[in-house]
């Protein structure tokens, strides 16, 4: 299946490859399409929602990560609602847990400190929960601190597609939803 | 025509947005033309005044006092404006959130004192059970993040208000 | 065992099932299924199985699942040779005693039988059970039944779900028979298509449309997969189908595996449903014995296997991804489609996921063809659904019903309405991701399209009936925090979303929100419902979006006037009976008060809370009474006798200076401001009391000599003796509110005047204008409106009323001059068009003047009054009425008939309701509502004209006592916030310090009435009917308080 197909972007005909998600194909093609939870090389798991588009024809928003592309298919990535929803994302993750950006170790390199500049958030609407969660300084090299942690699931997918070594998973539900080693043990006790 | 009547407040922060409003330098005497400082740490006023314009706040709302002086503010003041992170996310005086405030001055007053083993109780104002920011508990009208704003960030947003214009602050703070 | 490979081993087999259901002895089978052995059909049957065998008798015992109609349950079906299958309701163990004497003497036992039936479509098989006992109503006679048709729940509550022959005798494994015969597999994916079967877990995709995706796929192995991981509270269809009917799901699903050549089925049941996994282990294992199931079914040479596997008990697995991901043994999150489960579902492999409900349409529609099958329901909607039934009904259950039913005929019909005549507000559907639709959407048709534009789901099909008991904040609230708790967190939307959504919703229950938290709930839900990853999250915001929607003032009035109406949000309430007074009387205090004896206390705290006591301790249609707690113990506590008995007890007594003095130390110093209050009723009186308590120079107009109002000019003396009354009224004129008598606004005047003179003016006109009907013959003399009449009455003038008085109507006015024209000698009949339970007259009044004699004629409707040729009133005709469908106040529509009765008579009173008389206000710059009534803003009254605040009858219409006087209240807060800018009104009211305890031992006595006069000697006269409650009465009834109001913890 090595013939191309073209879709538009924003109006713009652009190439693609059957097969490849729309994610890909807009990146490939200098096309900004915001996410978290996405990684190249890693599965798409469609769980921050930042990436959802408008595909026309379709009466719902659609993830940029796990939709294929498909001949004719006419995209948008930039509107009123989609900025308004993805604002509302970001201030969400924001409010949910305890991101001091001023004394954060990942402050100006961090993923979402700077999506949340470049989508011009500049306040979260939502009060802030400032739950009490743990940090595991057990490990001799290494720390997480659950405070930070916006449950992308990258490190889940890195251990485990990458590495092979299936360490992380996800624990319990909702908000309470933790990343956790080899079914809850302190890092230190991991084998890896 | 009058001077327009500008205040600041110092809540519970560090006063490095103040240190950065000084750092507007020269535009300082500018400023000072068209406005008057009616209030706040760089003045000598008691009483917050009726009829501000403008009020920078700087910090989060940690207290018994900053709220009810936040709210006084919020009444007595037409454009109320969040000036830093602490002001906007509750940042460096949020980290105290996650434990109770018992626990906490337990921690810094007994556990971690020399002498005089008790938090202290006269002429201290009682903590929130939440370090927030300005708008969970007044209406906020404009949010200048950063930690701390950048000089030139308060210099455009002081002379845009003071021109009665509503500053877009797109590309020229960082939130977080 | 039996292996059916052969016609004639599966008749063998129909044949022994059939003899077993029709035995040649009587048969008993009693509902089994888990609501039945929840009501006790366990002892049930042991009962039976012990007499019958000590007494040695013939009759064949069974078990069989759930008929539907849980309300009823134990049922029990009783059956004799060639009779009726009778169904009994209610059994309990010690009935099996008489009900065996019955069987055996050839009886049925006519107490309990609910109803009958002579034969039964099983729609794959018909069984002619026989005839006779005509005064048993049939099965769908009954209410509950009327209207439902069963085809899903063909075979629930009339077979043993354990026995295969019996399914077999009624058709069962027919259609998966026919179809392995007929080799088609093609032909029935098309049926299924033709038949336009939706998918019945909720969403309503086309499964003829899923079964061919899986049919295309080329694969090793497919699957499929029932999805029986029913979460949804409250709903329990899927659970009965399981339990009364294994067989049918196998062959769905057998017939599935079938067509679309997949292998391997899997049912994915809720653990929490250990009688529905058993039962359907037992059916999978006898079905595999029989060839039914497993290699080479029924000879043919086609292979199934089915396996059943527990759910956890994940809400989210409901989602058929994540119930996929619970399969493989990975944590129950749902994945992005695509790749769809037809392609890439359980373990790779392609996938089908149907829900339980889906399967058991499968073998009708094989048998009967798709064309029978879209003859029931809507066009786009084809079939039935099962719903089950619950909440604010007399009657709940599982229901099956069409589809494009409306909803009044499940509220009304099947339902029954409420038992407790409270209003039905609302029925939620689809669970809790479902939304709230509003009695006056009652009409809609209930099908996957209609729902869905009301922001509403089919789901599951969960129905909740909610009456005015249910706040619908505290609905969505708890909705939320359902779907909250149980989002699997994978999504930010869902997962952040939710929880901030809980978050503003906890805050507006407690009174803490705001309305900007409206349009930030409004946005968040929408957010929610547009980007989240599964369904789970996609509906979750439902039922906050349609409350909102359809309920918004409930909500509103969370925020702007922390209240919650139904009384739920307990931090805003002191108690029930606190939040259902209109005058929120602190109910509990002046009890607890005179509890401790401390009478002087108890009349300030009740005269601060409703400053005419007397009077509403006899006339106040006690709204406490039907929320008091006590009620659920005996009865509830008499809580209006008592503050009758509290004011009774100091106004002519020596104490009553004192405690004017007491009340006068209490008012405010002097504002120097002027407020007018126009009309000395209830409502103006309350409103000047208050002003003036809280400082202001009160003026009160009226066109009357005296003050009062209706309270004076309408209400008869024997219900509320005029020295009562002005006993009242002296209080407020001593506490230094002045009147203004004789005068008329705007004639005597203007309102320009008052706006000049005064800071502010309340308007609270009563309604003294009486509806007329249009009837032929009102111009006749001898017809009078009521009012008036009541009017002159209580003004001692002399009022010529014939002997035979007819009085129109069913209000309190209408009882008035009832009771009045008896007083007067005159006997009396009310006609009325509804029934007695639609009457807006206190039930109490009905009954004092039923017993005085007056006559009541129900359905009736008068049609016209004959006249003699001088114009007197000779007669009354009425038609007849029968009551029809239901309408926006929830009442049986009056439906005239053919039918007129004629009532002689020389007078008509009409007393068919009373209007405001507007026409002074519409030059005066004040808006009129479409109601033809003042508008004002609901919290604070104020009118459309500055300074001008109205309230009472002249904004809501007529209403009572109570009601009228706490908009008075209301408005006598809202001038005094607006005249002085100062929040004072919590400080006005004393604090009392008692006991904050509720009592250990509550009194065990029972709820003390007024004593009534006899009735023959009180219909004579206009002295008082009714004798207060004495002194011990009226503390025994204080003892009686549960203290509702008593925080403890962390309150």
């Amino acid at each position: 299946m090595n013939n191309k197909i073209s879709i538009r972007i924003d109006g713009e005909l652009i190439p693609a490859t059957p097969g490849a998600s729309l994610l890909e194909t807009a990146l490939a093609h200098g096309k900004f399409i915001p996410s978290l939870c996405h990684m190249k090389g890693l599965s798409s798991v469609g769980a921050c929602r930042l990436c959802l588009v408008e595909v026309a024809g379709v009466n719902r928003l659609l993830p940029a990560c796990t939709t294929p592309v498909q001949d004719g298919m006419s995209v948008t990535t930039q509107s009123d609602k989609l900025r308004r929803y993805r604002k509302i994302t970001l201030e969400l993750l924001f409010a949910e847990r305890n991101h001091v950006c001023a004394v954060c170790v990942s402050n100006s390199h961090c993923d979402l400190q700077s999506l949340a500049q470049r989508l011009g958030v500049t306040s979260v609407r939502y009060p802030y929960t400032f739950p009490k969660v743990p940090v595991d300084l057990t490990h001799k090299k290494f720390a997480l601190d659950q405070n930070r942690c916006i449950l992308c699931t990258r490190c889940v997918r890195v251990c485990a597609e990458v590495e092979g070594a299936h360490v992380w998973a996800v624990s319990s539900r909702g908000v309470g939803s933790r990343l956790v080693c080899e079914l809850n043990r302190a890092w230190a006790d991991s084998r890896y | 025509m009058s001077k327009a009547k500008v205040a600041t407040v110092w809540l519970d922060g560090c006063s490095g947005c103040h240190m950065s409003l000084l750092d507007i330098d020269e535009l300082l005497i500018d400023v000072l033309r068209k406005a008057d400082i009616v209030y706040g740490p760089l003045v000598d006023a008691q009483e917050f005044p009726d009829n501000v314009d403008v009020t920078l706040v700087e910090g989060a709302v940690s207290s018994q006092d900053d709220l009810r002086l936040v709210q006084k503010i919020r009444q007595r003041t037409k454009l109320l404006v969040s000036l830093g992170d602490c002001a906007v996310t509750s940042n460096v005086p949020s980290m105290r959130n996650p434990l109770q405030p018992k626990v906490l001055l337990q921690r810094a007053y007994v556990e971690g004192a020399d002498v005089n083993h008790r938090p202290p109780t006269d002429g201290v104002p009682a903590l929130l059970r939440h370090a927030v920011p300005v708008h969970e508990v007044v209406k906020v009208d404009l949010h200048v993040p950063g930690c701390p704003p950048k000089a030139d960030a308060i210099a455009f947003v002081v002379t845009e208000l003071l021109e009665s214009r509503k500053p877009d602050l797109a590309g020229k703070v960082k939130f977080g | 065992m039996p292996r059916i490979t052969d016609l004639s081993s599966f008749n063998e087999a129909r044949e022994a099932g059939l003899a077993k259901l029709l035995p040649p002895t009587p048969r008993i089978a009693i509902g089994m299924g888990t609501c039945g052995t929840g009501n006790g059909a366990e002892a049930v049957l042991q009962s039976f199985s012990d007499a019958i065998n000590q007494r040695g008798l013939s009759i064949a015992l069974a078990r069989t699942g759930c008929f539907g109609f849980c309300a009823a349950e134990p049922l029990v079906n009783v059956w004799l040779p060639g009779k009726p299958l009778v169904i009994l309701q209610r059994v309990q163990p010690n009935d099996t005693a008489a009900i065996l004497d019955d069987l055996t003497a050839g009886r049925i036992p006519a107490g309990l039988a609910l109803c009958r039936i002579d034969e039964w479509d099983h729609i794959t098989g018909h069984v002619k059970y026989g005839s006779g006992f005509p005064e048993i109503p049939l099965w769908n006679e009954i209410p509950f039944f009327k209207g439902q048709k069963k085809i899903v729940l063909r075979n629930c509550g009339l077979i043993d779900p354990t026995d295969i022959e019996e399914f077999l005798a009624v058709g069962g494994y027919q259609a998966l028979y026919k179809a392995l015969i007929d080799a088609n597999p093609a032909s029935i994916v098309e049926s299924i298509k033709a038949a336009k079967l939706r998918g019945r877990g909720g969403a309503g995709f086309q499964t003829g449309s899923k079964w061919e995706f899986l049919s295309k796929a080329k694969a090793d192995r497919k699957y499929l997969i029932c999805n029986a991981d029913e979460g949804d509270p409250g709903a329990y269809m899927n659970r009965n189908e399981i339990e009364s009917d294994p067989h049918s799901l196998i062959e769905g699903m057998i017939i599935g595996g079938y067509v679309t050549g997949a292998s391997h089925g899997i049912v994915y049941v809720r653990a929490e449903y250990p009688l529905a996994v058993h039962r359907l282990e037992t059916a999978i294992h006898q079905a595999e014995e029989w060839g039914l199931l497993g290699d080479n079914i029924l000879g043919r040479g086609f292979n199934f296997r089915l396996q059943l596997i527990e759910g956890a008990g994940a809400f989210v697995c409901g989602e058929e991804t994540a119930l996929i991901r619970s399969l493989e043994g990975k944590a129950g999150r749902p994945t992005p489609r695509p790749p769809y489960p037809a392609d890439s579902g359980l373990f790779g492999q392609p996938t089908n996921i149907n829900n339980v409900e889906t399967w058991y349409n499968v073998a009708p529609i094989v048998v009967k063809g798709p064309a029978w099958f879209t003859e029931t329901g809507s066009p786009k909607s084809p079939g039935t659904k099962v719903f089950s039934l619950v909440g604010k009904v007399v009657n709940t259950g599982l229901v099956e019903m069409p589809l494009g039913t409306p909803l009044k005929t499940f509220v009304y019909d099947v339902g029954g309405g409420t038992a407790n005549d409270r209003a039905v507000k609302a029925v939620q559907t689809g669970g809790p991701s479902g939304g709230c639709i509003p009695q006056e959407m009652f009409d809609t048709p209930v099908d996957y399209e209609t729902l869905a534009q009301l922001g509403s789901i089919m789901g599951s099909g969960g129905m909740v009936v909610m009456d005015e008991d249910n706040c619908m904040v505290d609905v969505a609230r708890y909705f939320i925090e359902f779907t909250h708790s149980e989002s699997c967190g994978k999504c930010i939307p869902c997962r952040v979303g939710l929880d901030k959504s809980l978050h503003y919703l906890n805050r507006i229950t407690q009174g803490k929100g705001t309305e900007a938290d409206l349009a930030t709930l409004d946005e968040l839900g929408r957010m929610i419902r547009d980007t989240s990853l599964c369904g789970l999250g996609q509906t979750a915001p439902n039922p906050v979006l349609t409350t909102m929607r359809h309920f918004r003032h409930e909500f509103e009035d969370h925020i702007r006037a922390s209240r919650c109406r139904a009384g739920v949000c307990e931090d805003l309430a002191l108690s029930p009976c606190e939040n259902s007074c209109p005058l929120h009387m602190n109910i509990p205090r002046f009890l607890q008060l005179l509890k401790e004896d401390r009478l002087e206390d108890a009349f300030v705290s009740v005269v601060m809370d409703n400053p005419l006591p007397a009077s509403t301790g006899r006339v106040c249609q006690h709204p406490c009474d039907d929320r008091c707690r006590r009620s659920g113990i005996d009865s509830a506590v008499n809580m209006r006798e008592v503050h009758r008995h509290i004011a009774d007890s100091i106004y002519p007594s020596p104490r009553f200076p004192d405690l004017v003095a007491r009340l006068s130390a209490l008012r405010k110093p002097s504002t120097g401001l002027r407020c007018a209050v126009v009309g000395a009723g209830p409502t103006g009186l309350a409103c000047a009391f208050y002003l003036r308590m809280l400082g202001h120079d009160v003026m009160v107009y009226d066109s009357n000599p005296n003050a009062g109002g209706m309270l004076r000019y309408a209400l008869p003396d024997y219900r509320l003796p005029k020295e009562v009354l002005d006993r009242e009224v002296e209080l407020i004129k001593l506490i230094g509110v002045d009147f203004t008598f004789n005068t008329r606004v705007p004639a005597d005047i203007s309102l320009n005047e008052l706006d000049q003179r005064y800071n502010a003016v309340f308007l609270a006109i009563g309604t003294w204008k009486e509806n007329w009907v249009y009837l032929p013959g009102t111009e006749l003399t001898g017809v009078i409106p009521a009012l008036p009449f009541l009017e002159s009455v209580s003004k001692r003038e002399t009022v010529p009323l014939g002997k035979r008085v007819i009085v129109i109507g069913g209000g309190n006015a209408a009882i008035d001059s009832a009771r009045t024209a008896l007083r007067l000698g005159s006997g009396v009949t009310i006609l009325y068009r509804r029934e007695r339970k639609d009457m807006p007259a206190i039930p109490e009044e009905t009954e004092a003047a039923e017993a005085e004699g007056a006559k009541i004629a129900f359905l009736a409707s008068p049609h016209r009054i004959v006249g003699s040729p001088d114009g007197r009133v000779t007669a009354i005709e009425a038609v007849k009425t029968r009551l029809g469908e239901y309408d926006s106040s929830g009442r049986r529509r009056p439906i005239p008939t053919d039918e007129i009765v004629r009532f002689n008579c020389d007078t008509v009173i009409l007393a068919v309701g009373e209007t405001v008389d507007i026409d002074f206000a519409k030059a005066s710059g004040l808006k009129i509502s479409d109601r033809g009534l003042i508008e004002v803003d609901r919290y604070s009254l104020e009118t459309s004209r500055s300074k001008f605040y109205a309230g009472g009858d002249l904004i809501t219409g007529a209403s009572n006592v109570s009601g009228a006087m706490g908009l008075g209240k209301k408005a006598a807060r809202n001038i005094d916030k607006r005249l002085t800018g100062l929040k004072r009104w919590r400080d006005l009211f004393p604090k009392f310090e008692y006991d904050q305890a509720a009592p250990a031992h509550p009194s065990d006595s029972r709820r003390h009435h007024v004593r009534e006069l006899e009735a023959e000697d009180r219909a004579r006269t206009f002295s008082e009917a009714t004798v207060g409650l004495t002194s011990v009465e009226a503390m025994e009834e204080s003892c009686r308080c549960l203290r509702c109001d008593v925080r403890t913890g962390d309150h």
